[in-house]
């Protein structure tokens, strides 16, 4: 069953418009949801949660309308924005004792459990935390009133390596028991490779792809060859964003519109390659 | 409702505000300009909406299952909380200045602490709160501009006030005492401001909910 399902999302702001975006995600899964700095990816994941009003479109969540239903969906989820950066002078446990109330499902022993797991000291100060510990942090409220949809914008970026693989563990935790879903939004490949099931990429306000990440990178391969092979007639449409690299020019193709015959270096493609190609064009 | 205006008093309030309520004392001071004290008010207002963006409460409220215009209904509902505590704390100072300094004459530099003081004060918050709150949810973060906005009116009114109860002879008697012989009338003003302040907060409510919930955040 899908735990969200967003269609033809749209919203326009001078100079930048969100354009149909549509995709769904089911329950069990990790979803990345990347695209460059500026691509739409907190707007729509603003979109989603009603923070921003789009024009159109329709956001489903745990089968409910996210619109007629908020107080409903919002019970079913756990959102993160950036480095969960509000209150930093509050103590974790006066926090705690403020949202605990607004949940129906709220579970103190869970809560105790995670704050154990997490190494989190509930006597601490917000702003004594990592970045890492406050996404920690949020998780294991939105884990303690039982969500079953955690969106997360940005978890990873300002972490280091060790915190971000630690974090990404967490995610595949949190999904083990296939009842429980992960969207995050990261502009950093890695993350996706380490633990993305599927992923959405956004380019320009629209979604051009969301399947799979083996079936994604699957999808393209890399084009190598001289500046005359890669103008070729048989190439030069289906090439995406050529760019020079040590000995040659290199490009993007869809493996579907490799031609038959082609002279150049047809190779695998790995995720950031695709991103910087398809980027370019 | 109470979850809101729970985590409005343990999170969202600013100490300032509370520290605030203790200048009731001021009512003491012998011919004062009173209205300073509930300037105070006002300006402790301004420091929870301040803090409270600068800890960047919307989104953390509005993250919490919980309609937009009940998050604006909690913070009108502490305003009103903390005018009405300041209130409430400054009628026994305004009772005790009166039984020290009895002054049938009238306050030398503005109206005498009395029941029609209170009710223009009434009037006083209820106009700061009708302007301060909406212009602050029309953006829910120009709390700078929303003050300002607030408070140019609030010294107009102030003056106003002050200017008229002065120099009309048949208000500087009435309502510039503390001679009980004129309690009557100083309640019916008290009452006013009552109703003018309670009907003021509705429509401060009704208005910040309204551009509140068109913010995109």
């Amino acid at each position: 069953m899908d735990i969200l399902t967003v269609g033809n999302l749209r919203k326009s702001y001078p100079g930048f418009e969100l354009k149909n975006v549509t995709f769904s995600l089911e329950e069990g899964y990790i979803m990345g949801f990347i695209g460059r700095n500026g691509a739409g990816k907190t707007t729509t994941l603003k979109s989603i949660l009603n923070l921003v009003h789009p024009e159109g479109g329709q956001v489903m969540m745990g089968g409910l309308d996210f619109k007629d239903n908020e107080l409903d969906c919002k019970q079913l989820l756990g959102w993160v924005s950036g480095a969960a950066d509000y209150y930093p002078k509050k103590k974790l446990g006066t926090v705690v004792a403020v949202v605990r109330r607004f949940y129906e499902n709220w579970d103190d022993g869970v809560f105790s459990g995670y704050l154990k797991r997490f190494k989190l000291d509930p006597n601490k100060k917000i702003d004594e935390l990592s970045n890492g510990m406050r996404v920690k942090f949020a998780l294991a409220l939105a884990l303690s009133h039982r969500a079953r949809l955690f969106i997360l914008d940005e978890p990873t970026s300002g972490l280091d390596p060790v915190s971000r693989d630690d974090l990404l563990e967490v995610f595949q935790s949190l999904v083990e028991d296939g009842e429980r879903s992960v969207l995050f939004s990261t502009h950093i490949i890695s993350d996706l490779e380490k633990c993305a099931d599927l992923i959405t990429y956004i380019k320009d306000g629209a979604v051009i792809a969301s399947t799979e990440l083996p079936e994604f990178v699957n999808a393209y391969r890399l084009v190598r060859g001289t500046e005359r092979q890669l103008s070729s007639d048989a190439l030069k449409n289906r090439i995406i964003g050529v760019r020079k690299y040590a000995y040659g020019m290199e490009g993007l193709i869809k493996t579907d519109d490799i031609p038959s015959g082609c002279e150049a270096q047809i190779m695998p493609a790995d995720l950031e390659s695709i991103m910087i190609h398809i980027e370019k064009e | 409702m109470l979850k809101l205006l729970y985590k409005e008093f343990r999170l969202a309030s600013h100490p300032t505000s509370f520290i605030f309520l203790a200048l009731g004392a001021m009512l003491l001071i012998p011919a004062y300009p009173y209205f300073v004290v509930f300037f105070y008010t006002c300006l402790g207002i301004f420091f929870v909406f301040l803090a409270a963006r600068e800890n960047h409460d919307t989104v953390f409220t509005v993250s919490l299952p919980v309609r937009k215009r009940d998050v604006v209904k909690a913070r009108v509902f502490m305003v009103v909380i903390i005018e009405l505590a300041q209130l409430v704390i400054a009628v026994p100072f305004a009772l005790l200045g009166a039984a020290i300094n009895p002054n049938a004459e009238g306050n030398a530099v503005g109206i005498e602490a009395n029941p029609a003081f209170f009710g223009l004060t009434l009037v006083m918050l209820a106009l700061f709160n009708i302007i301060f709150i909406p212009t602050f949810y029309k953006t829910a973060y120009k709390v700078g501009k929303a003050f300002a906005a607030a408070v140019i009116p609030l010294g107009l009114y102030i003056i106003l006030a002050e200017g008229i109860v002065r120099f009309v002879p048949a208000l500087k008697t009435t309502l510039d005492t503390t001679d009980a012989a004129y309690l009557p009338v100083q309640l019916i003003v008290l009452a006013a401001g009552a109703v003018i302040f309670a009907a003021g907060n509705i429509a401060a409510f009704r208005l910040a909910a309204a551009r509140f919930d068109k913010v995109d955040l």
